[in-house]
C-alpha cells in the first residue's frame, strides 16, 4: 500500500469516527427528551432529532469509516454501499412514517394536542364535514 | 496512526448508544398512548439500524450491514400501518 492511499484511508476514519460520536451524542439527548417531554406532539420533536442526527448521520460515518478500514478486505465496499443505501432510507422513510403517525393521532383523537392556542385544523376539517 | 485507535474511539461511544436504547425502552413500555409507544419504537429501530451497521464494523462480520435494510423498511412499514390503523380503525383487505 502507497503512503497516498494510506493518508486517504486515515482521512476517511477520521470523519467517520468524528459522525459516529456525534451520532451517539445526539441519540443520547434525543432519548433523553423522548424520556422528558411532556406529551406526543412535542416528543415528535425528540424523535426527529433521534433519527437524523442520530442514525442518518453515524450511517454515514459508518460509510466512510468502512471505506478506509482496510481491514475488512474487499467486503468493506460492501459495507459501505450498504450503510448509504440505509442512510438514505431512513432519510427518506422516517419524517414520512412520523407525519403519517402524527396526522392518524390528530385525526382519531389518541393523543391530545396539549400546548395548543388556536387550532386552525379543526375547524376546516368541520367546513369539509359539512359541505 | 494505527486503526485501532479509531476502533478504540468507537468501542467508548458503544455505551452512549445503549444508555440511548434503555431510556426509549423505558418510554416504549411506559407510553400512555399507543403513538407515544409507536414513536419510541420507531426512533428506537432507526438507531438500531445505525447500531448494527457499527457492529458490523467492529466485528468485522459484513453480513450484518444486509440487515439494517431490512430493519430499516419494516419499522416504515410499522408506521404506516399503526396511521391507518388509528385513522379508520381497520387493518386493510
Amino acid at each position: 500500500m502507497n503512503v497516498s492511499e494510506e493518508l486517504v484511508n486515515q482521512v476517511l476514519m477520521i470523519v467517520g469516527t468524528g459522525m459516529i460520536v456525534v451520532g451517539a451524542l445526539a441519540d443520547l439527548v434525543a432519548s433523553i427528551g423522548m424520556l422528558r417531554f411532556p406529551n406526543f406532539f412535542v416528543r415528535l420533536h425528540a424523535a426527529t432529532v433521534g433519527t437524523i442526527w442520530g442514525a442518518f448521520v453515524p450511517l454515514l460515518g459508518a460509510a466512510f469509516f468502512a471505506a478506509g478500514y482496510s481491514e475488512l478486505g474487499p467486503y468493506r465496499w460492501f459495507v459501505a454501499g450498504g450503510a448509504v443505501v440505509t442512510a438514505f432510507l431512513i432519510l427518506l422513510l422516517g419524517p414520512v412514517g412520523s407525519h403519517a403517525l402524527a396526522r392518524a393521532s390528530y385525526k382519531s383523537r389518541a393523543a391530545v394536542p396539549k400546548p395548543l392556542i388556536y387550532d386552525a385544523l379543526s375547524e376546516k376539517l368541520k367546513e369539509g364535514e359539512e359541505k | 496512526m494505527d486503526p485501532s485507535l479509531f476502533v478504540n474511539v468507537i468501542l467508548y461511544a458503544i455505551p452512549i448508544y445503549l444508555t440511548a436504547f434503555t431510556l426509549y425502552a423505558v418510554r416504549a413500555v411506559k407510553g400512555p398512548t399507543i403513538p407515544d409507544s409507536v414513536l419510541a419504537i420507531d426512533s428506537m429501530s432507526y438507531d438500531l439500524a445505525a447500531f448494527m451497521a457499527i457492529l458490523s464494523i467492529l466485528f468485522k462480520s459484513p453480513i450484518l450491514i444486509a440487515v439494517a435494510i431490512v430493519l430499516a423498511l419494516w419499522i416504515f412499514a410499522l408506521d404506516i400501518y399503526v396511521a391507518k390503523y388509528l385513522e379508520s380503525r381497520e387493518m386493510g383487505e
